[in-house]
């Protein structure tokens, strides 16, 4: 093991608390397998995504002579405007959705369930879904949104509508209900968990000086949840943007996100478009996060 | 007051919310059983059978539905979430033992772990996929998507190990080196025990994150499939209740892995405390 060439001399280790027995070198040394890994294999790829962005496209070919042909094609092409804003309006309304499905739910968990064991088992609950695959979750939806799916028998059986209602599968709406109930956890999750350190005092002496519960929503609970909305919503943030699949599977071909146009474009071994496409992607991605981070000081609160 | 009202319909609402969540999931479960081959993956169930089970495993006659190519996809998906799973908690763990002193650069070694898990893996996959082609690198499930599923899977790794390492007690280890153990033997005997429940974390993180993994592994595992892209694949033609079968059986082989990871940590957590005991007695 490297830890043993590496051990720091005896004086040095027992004068400092800090040192753990390795010298600056040994830090080093521990951390660099992670650092050439991460640049070898996300650093470069990325770089490689701007600059093949600019590369020459021929119809099966590619190659290194630099042009904005590409850029132009995207910038040109209604097909993949309208993807660039397919993408940033079900993003916006995922996020939307997943914020007002999950607050109460985190609502419930972190604040009125005051024992802790049923507290995390409750959290299990939710989170149990994710150890059956995405594809299958994704899937699942089918036979539960279509024309002939367990919603319209429902509905039919229970005598509210009489005509199945098919605007249920293959359309943005199925994308984003398939989309909420995959990523909504991701959003009681960091709620839940900034909600549990309220000190309840602090509700209490809001309580005794009169005020009521949607002025303590409003005015404690939720500044105090904000840390934790923001973080959930980096995290669908970050998911939803780079997807690909739900849209496939539920949208019959509709709902052309980014993501989609990249796996096309790959799948006509066109690199050169997919690139710009990824390049878009990521910039708005950075965009978003960096607007995110600005609501509150991640740093500061967690 | 309001919270006595507000309470129960908050529990309702907890009660629609896992409906949600599990809702598909039950239909999803129900539909396997639909009857084969002519059964379709709708309801009305035509007549329960475990008709798409036994097509599942290779038992049920042929039939105008092709087998899911499972058998040697799940055997990719299984060896290559292991090979991930090793490689990113020895890289995570590191990188965690690294990070508990100060060194320059460490806000941006944070950053550089932490954008693996950040970056969307379309575009991890389309990058590798692109320096892949460009150096003239053929991309298989081991090479290039172990790569791409390392990047993805050590962040989580080594965030579980700072955490691990944020509540270790360092006087421990420095009581071991001053009684004359090597740097090597205190890790081994004094802090991996300790943090072996964080380990085992990492391990399941870096497991199941990589088993169910596709987006990256899409553009960067060439020809051979693995399992998720096997079901990919089923996105584009028509689906048959097979596909559920399926869904049913990896749910029930994901709890099979959380009951030995569950079993794990509970023996790591008994025998932790009989050797306190031991010592208190000694």
């Amino acid at each position: 093991m490297t830890v043993a060439n590496i051990a720091a001399p005896a004086k040095a280790r027992v004068k400092t608390r800090a040192a753990k027995g390795l010298g600056v070198a040994g830090t080093y040394l521990l951390l660099a397998p992670a650092m050439v890994w991460m640049t070898l294999f996300l650093v470069v790829p990325m770089a490689m995504i701007v600059y093949v962005s600019f590369w020459t496209q021929s119809t099966f070919k590619i190659d290194s002579t630099l042009t904005l042909a590409s850029w132009r094609t995207f910038f040109a092409s209604d097909t993949y405007i309208n993807s660039l804003w397919t993408t940033v309006r079900i993003w916006l309304i995922v996020l939307v959705t997943t914020f007002l499905v999950g607050y109460p739910t985190a609502l419930y968990v972190g604040l009125f369930v005051k024992n802790k064991t049923l507290q995390t088992a409750l959290l299990v609950v939710c989170v149990i879904p994710f150890w059956t695959s995405f594809l299958i979750r994704v899937l699942a939806w089918r036979p539960m949104l279509g024309k002939e799916g367990a919603i319209n028998i429902l509905l039919m059986k229970a005598h509210i509508i009489s005509q199945p209602i098919e605007a249920l599968l293959f359309t943005e709406l199925s994308v984003v209900i398939g989309m909420t109930q995959i990523y909504v956890v991701f959003m009681v999750g960091p709620i839940a968990f900034m909600l549990g350190r309220i000190d309840p005092s602090i509700i209490e002496a809001a309580r005794d000086l009169g005020a009521d519960f949607w002025r303590i929503l409003r005015k404690i609970i939720f500044p105090l949840s904000l840390p934790g909305v923001v973080v959930g919503a980096i995290f669908v943030s970050v998911m939803v943007l780079g997807e690909f699949a739900t849209s496939a599977a539920l949208s019959g071909r509709k709902v052309n996100l980014l993501g989609n146009i990249i796996v096309t474009q790959v799948g006509s071994l066109k690199w050169a478009l997919a690139s710009v496409v990824g390049v878009i992607l990521t910039v708005i991605m950075g965009l978003v996060i960096a607007g995110l981070l600005r609501v509150v000081d991640l740093k500061k609160e967690l | 007051m309001e919270s006595r009202v507000l309470k129960p319909i908050l529990a309702v609402y907890l009660g629609l919310f896992l409906l949600f969540l599990y809702g598909p999931f039950l239909v999803l479960g129900i539909l396997s059983f639909q009857q084969g081959p002519e059964g379709g993956p709708q309801f009305p169930i035509t007549e329960w059978s475990i008709f798409w089970y036994q097509h599942i495993l290779g038992l049920a006659p042929p039939s105008r539905v092709a087998p899911l190519p499972i058998g040697i996809s799940l055997f990719r998906s299984l060896s290559l979430a292991f090979m991930t799973m090793i490689t990113s908690t020895v890289l995570g763990v590191m990188s965690a033992q690294a990070f508990r002193r100060n060194f320059r650069g460490k806000t941006l070694a944070f950053y550089l772990i932490v954008l693996g898990m950040i970056v969307p893996g379309v575009l991890v996959g389309l990058g590798s996929a692109l320096v892949a082609t460009t150096t003239g690198i053929e991309r298989h499930w081991w090479s290039t998507a172990f790569a791409t599923h390392v990047v993805y899977t050590l962040p989580f790794a080594f965030l579980v190990m700072l955490a691990i390492f944020n509540r270790f007690d360092g006087s421990i280890e420095e009581a071991a080196w001053s009684l004359g153990a090597s740097p090597v033997r205190t890790f081994r005997k004094v802090t991996f025990p300790l943090i072996f429940p964080g380990v085992l974390s990492a391990m399941l993180f870096a497991f199941t994150l990589s088993y169910d993994e596709f987006s990256r592994t899409l553009f960067s595992s060439g020809r051979e499939q693995t399992l998720p892209l096997a079901i990919y694949g089923t996105f584009t033609v028509e689906i048959h209740p097979n596909v559920f079968a399926f869904g049913v059986l990896t749910t029930l082989f994901s709890f099979a892995l959380l009951t030995v990871y569950a079993i794990l940590m509970t023996l790591s957590v008994r025998r932790a405390r009989r050797v306190a005991i031991q010592e208190s007695i000694a």
